[in-house]
């Protein structure tokens, strides 16, 4: 949640994502309260609505849950959830602007194979 | 009840030969922050001073919840202008008080003052109070002009350039503030500022003048979400973005890059050769306001 905010994206999609960032590090754990959206203002000096629909975007995926008067709390199973939402994702997310950009440099398919076995610590055959 | 508005409608301000405000209609509502981004000149102290009645309109009318702010002491309670001190002030003996007797000063003008705070801001400051206003820097002048607003405790509370001649850490000490002042109370702020990027945040709401004239006023997320920059061989840039408002249009051999702002719906559809990239407030305003390049 201490990360900066940075100007390439909406400011409540980063608030968005910076929490599930922290229930997938552990460094929030389910079932457990998280900063209030007035907290989350003030952090990163964003305007309280702004905050308020990055968590209330959670709250419609689930992932956060409100309890009446006491506050905003990460739900059982939330980061099961995220990982699986951004697995669906990976491939828009980081492979097809990686094919692009492959596509435009004239890299072939075996020759990206290759390199993702060799950054995996692989040998590639 | 309803929610408390300031609004101005058709509001004219003409000085000799400068129209200063230009048939400006605009409503303001309790408990929304908002940011006023123009260029020098454009109006934004103008409009300030007549929101709150320290400067008479041409034409037009100023109204708290439909009653109006012209020499109406109940509509006024609610409102304050806290401008900046400067050389003009000086002449009418401003210049020789002392900080704590300038803000005693303030005080009578303002039925809702809060002494704690205003002290509680001089310490957090680190003004001397007996230092006078005449010899403070430009970047004190401001934090004068913040503890004004701020302990005022008006609904509406209208801060012009709060931030200018403040350096780096005092203006993230003042966004701070104003943020806790804000989620704590729910009053109204209407904030002008030439470092737009630092503030855009901050802004529920932003509003744009231009020459005297309102060009917008739109939730600053929206407003971030529907413009784009569109960049590429000029014939691609031109077929993406047909039919599209264009501003600043900029060529450079073959190439061309212009300023997107989308209505609801649409959308730029690009070939790969063309970069379509989000901008943020600030080169949104020099699109819009900026001129010719």
């Amino acid at each position: 949640m201490q990360e900066l905010l940075s100007q390439e994206k909406s400011i409540y999609l980063q608030i968005k994502e910076m929490i599930e960032n922290d229930i997938i590090r552990d460094i929030l754990l389910e079932e457990e309260r998280v900063p209030s959206t007035n907290e989350l203002a003030k952090l990163y000096a964003i305007n309280p609505a702004t905050a308020a629909k990055g968590v209330n975007l959670l709250v419609d995926e689930g992932i956060l849950y409100k309890k009446r008067g006491i506050g905003m709390f990460v739900a059982s199973g939330a980061k099961q959830v995220i990982v699986r939402k951004r697995k669906e994702r990976f491939f828009d997310d980081y492979i097809r602007s990686l094919l692009t950009e492959a596509a435009s440099l004239g890299i072939t398919k075996e020759e990206l194979i290759d390199m993702i076995a060799a950054g995996k610590g692989e040998d590639a055959k | 009840m309803s929610v408390m508005t300031l609004k101005c409608e058709n509001l004219v301000k003409q000085y000799k030969d400068k129209r200063a405000l230009d048939n400006v209609s605009l409503t303001l509502e309790k408990g929304k922050i908002y940011g006023l981004i123009g260029r020098n000149g454009a109006g934004k102290t103008t409009l300030l001073s007549v929101l709150t009645a320290q400067n008479p309109a041409t034409h037009g009318t100023v109204t708290l919840n439909g009653q109006p702010v012209w020499e109406n002491e109940a509509s006024l309670s609610h409102l304050c202008f806290s401008r900046e001190i400067n050389a003009n002030m000086n002449a009418g003996g401003i210049g020789a008080l002392k900080i704590k007797e300038y803000l005693k000063m303030a005080e009578t003008y303002m039925p809702h003052w809060d002494k704690e705070m205003a002290e509680h801001l001089l310490d957090i400051f680190h003004l001397d109070r007996k230092k006078r206003i005449s010899k403070l820097s430009k970047g004190m002048t401001s934090m004068i002009t913040i503890i004004v607003a701020l302990a005022s405790k008006a609904d509406f509370t209208l801060l012009d350039e709060p931030v200018a001649g403040l350096d780096v850490v005092a203006r993230e000490q003042f966004y701070r503030i104003l943020l806790e002042e804000y989620t704590e109370t729910g009053r109204t702020f209407v904030i002008s500022t030439h470092i737009i990027e630092e503030a855009a945040d901050l802004f529920e709401e932003v509003i744009i003048l231009h020459e005297g004239k309102m060009v917008l006023k739109e939730n600053t997320q929206e407003l971030l979400e529907s413009c784009v920059h569109v960049s590429g061989r000029e014939e691609d840039v031109d077929a993406a973005t047909a039919g599209l408002t264009k501003y600043r249009e900029e060529t450079i051999g073959r190439s061309k890059s212009v300023t997107v702002k989308l209505e609801p719906g649409q959308r730029v559809e690009a070939a790969d050769s063309v970069s379509v990239q989000p901008m943020n407030l600030q080169k949104i305003f020099v699109a819009m306001c900026g001129g010719e390049v």
